[in-house]
């Protein structure tokens, strides 16, 4: 039974006389112990799609969706007080950026034990503060941070940036949930920290069997810890499938391109020679291209490509595209695909 | 071929104000010496507090250095005199969207330094300008709009107009390319290779991702501590490092490189 499956969401913006589609019809389906990589360059709307999972917006933005199950549960049905517990604890998320979404005004050991669940403590009033206090540090060493009493007792501004991502982890373990969602928990941050971090998740996701939902908007920073990643582009769902998959066969041509684009991914290129790119730049919220989003940027846009096209599966790999890049083994499927550009 | 751009013994260290016992100095960089050529890349790269934003601000002159000398073109660079220095050596930052004064249009903000560093009339001077933005890949039309009506790339794009606004030979890129999408990372280094080819400039990058160092870089250069402790060909120092920190590093990022086997 997948953990999360989401059919058919958008977001969007009231704003006036006219409604922005900040998210465009996306679909995303999370399996137990799985880490999922959900990757978008900036306004491609990862982040509104996470804010909107933990259930976060403001009444500026309306959501719906076609089906929104957390573990068999339609949480469209439930009422507002019956979602946020099931929530709460069930989904945690970190924030990029530890320093500024930690209090800076109090000490990282109340910030913990005020995480801590109090239905998890026992015995009398007395004795609960004590087990707080012991359970800050068991989570402290859980996120491999063994000097606990120097980092209880000191303030954000204090510690370095990983060991602050490392507490938000600690915080987010408080309530033991079963799936961590990770919105840029690395961006900004040194090489050797990133790695660390990284590794952190992995660990907790092989041995507490839990499913993180990795966010980022560069391919190719975590394409070493994904099993499945899902692209998306300006508000749009684009290509979804299994991290090979992803990288060694991209379908949709804006894949391709981040595939190409990154100079790590392309060992055989000669120094200094011309990277492959897309023309143009992301287009802002306001004026968005109609159709797929891509269009105005894409190589292969033709007057199809004024319509949204839908979503087609090859094998597990869905991809959102008019004429996708199929690889050459099914010629049969590519003669299919030349009819549809005779008809238009 | 003679270099450049050539720093000998360059340090800075910075003095805590006191007397007798309470006066301390804090060294961010030890003495360091490198040159660069002209259509050569120089890569530096380290951890935080390595003091590479350090060395960068010393050359452009943004600090005063504590001791050693640089040279351009053979002639050694003074201390305040900024008006030769600010039109041979240029910087990008990272966060291009702040370093663009709001309030003034791109015809004013790429204005000032012509104004300040040129004898030419408003005419040529206008006339410069448009050149320098087709040079970069925007429109003649685009000095009449003001920095908030262009995306992150364009702005980038901006400052990199600003930079080769008055032909310089150096350009430093303090993380310059980080902030930036990865597909608008990758018109960028088409673009700063392109104006390598054309005008002969040195760059001196600064920056994380070694995937860019290996494709952009001839020289590459590892700072720890404010020392230097590997220096050499780009892909010598990537395919074998001696040292330690260089390892550490190399490792960190060489694992990203391909996607883990289900």
């Amino acid at each position: 039974m997948n953990l999360l499956d989401i059919r058919n969401l958008s977001i969007e913006l009231i704003n006036g006389d006219k409604n922005i589609l900040a998210v465009d019809k996306v679909s995303l389906s999370m399996k137990e112990g799985e880490v999922r990589g959900l990757v978008g360059e900036s306004g491609s709307g990862k982040s509104l799609l996470a804010q909107a999972i933990v259930g976060v917006l403001d009444d500026k933005w309306h959501v719906h969706a076609d089906r929104f199950h957390w573990r068999g549960i339609d949480l469209l049905r439930l009422s507002i007080e019956e979602r946020k517990a099931l929530i709460s604890r069930d989904i945690a998320m970190i924030f990029q950026e530890p320093m500024a979404c930690l209090d800076p005004t109090t000490t990282i050991g109340e910030q913990i034990a005020e995480a801590i669940d109090t239905d998890s403590l026992s015995g009398f009033f007395w004795q609960k503060q004590k087990q707080r206090h012991s359970g800050a540090i068991k989570l402290l060493h859980k996120v491999g941070i063994k000097n606990h009493s120097a980092c209880l007792s000191s303030y954000p501004h204090q510690l370095t940036e990983a060991i602050c991502q490392r507490v938000m982890i600690a915080i987010a373990l408080a309530r033991r949930p079963i799936l961590l969602i990770a919105d840029e928990p690395t961006a900004a941050m040194e090489n050797t920290n990133q790695g660390q971090i990284f590794r952190l998740l992995a660990s907790l996701n092989q041995l507490k069997n839990m499913s993180i939902l990795l966010i980022s908007h560069d391919l190719e920073n975590i394409t070493h810890w994904t099993n499945t990643i899902t692209v998306m582009y300006s508000g749009q769902f684009v290509e979804a499938g299994t991290t090979t998959q992803i990288f060694n066969k991209p379908l949709h041509p804006y894949t391709r391109a981040l595939v190409d684009s990154s100079p790590s991914a392309n060992f055989h290129l000669p120094a200094k020679s011309r990277l492959m790119t897309l023309p143009g730049s992301i287009p802002i919220l306001q004026h968005l291209p109609i159709g797929c989003r891509l269009g105005p940027r894409c190589p292969r846009a033709q007057q199809a490509c004024v319509k949204a096209p839908s979503v087609t599966n090859f094998h597990g790999h869905k991809v959102s595209c008019h004429f996708p890049l199929i690889p050459i083994k099914t010629p049969r499927k590519a003669t299919n695909q030349k009819t549809v550009k005779g008809v238009c | 071929m003679t270099a450049l751009l050539k720093v000998k013994e360059l340090s800075k260290s910075y003095q805590q104000k006191g007397f007798g016992l309470k006066k301390k100095s804090t060294t961010v960089l030890e003495p360091i010496s490198f040159s660069i050529e002209a259509h050569k890349t120089l890569a530096i790269i380290g951890e935080a507090g390595s003091g590479k934003s350090t060395l960068a601000k010393l050359l452009v002159g943004a600090e005063s250095t504590s001791s050693g000398t640089i040279y351009l073109n053979g002639q050694a660079l003074q201390e305040g005199s900024y008006k030769q220095r600010c039109q041979h050596i240029r910087m990008i930052f990272q966060d291009s969207g702040t370093t663009l004064n709001p309030s003034l249009t791109i015809l004013q903000l790429l204005d000032e330094p012509l104004k300040l560093n040129t004898p030419f009339n408003e005419k040529k001077r206008k006339a410069l300008i448009r050149t320098t933005l087709q040079k970069v890949g925007l429109l003649g039309d685009h000095m009449n709009f003001y920095p908030h009506m262009f995306s992150g790339g364009q702005k980038q794009r901006i400052s990199l107009a600003r930079a080769i606004i008055l032909q310089p030979q150096v350009i430093i890129l303090d993380e310059a390319l980080a902030a930036l999408d990865p597909s608008l990372r990758s018109q960028m280094i088409n673009l700063l290779l392109d104006l390598q080819q054309q005008m002969g400039l040195a760059y001196i990058l600064i920056s994380h991702n070694l995937g860019i160092i290996r494709h952009f870089s001839d020289d590459i250069m590892v700072l720890s501590q404010g020392k230097v402790v590997e220096a050499g060909k780009t892909l010598e120092v990537m395919s074998n490092p001696q040292h330690k920190v260089t390892q550490k590093l190399l490792m960190n990022q060489n694992f990203q490189l391909k996607p883990k086997n289900i």
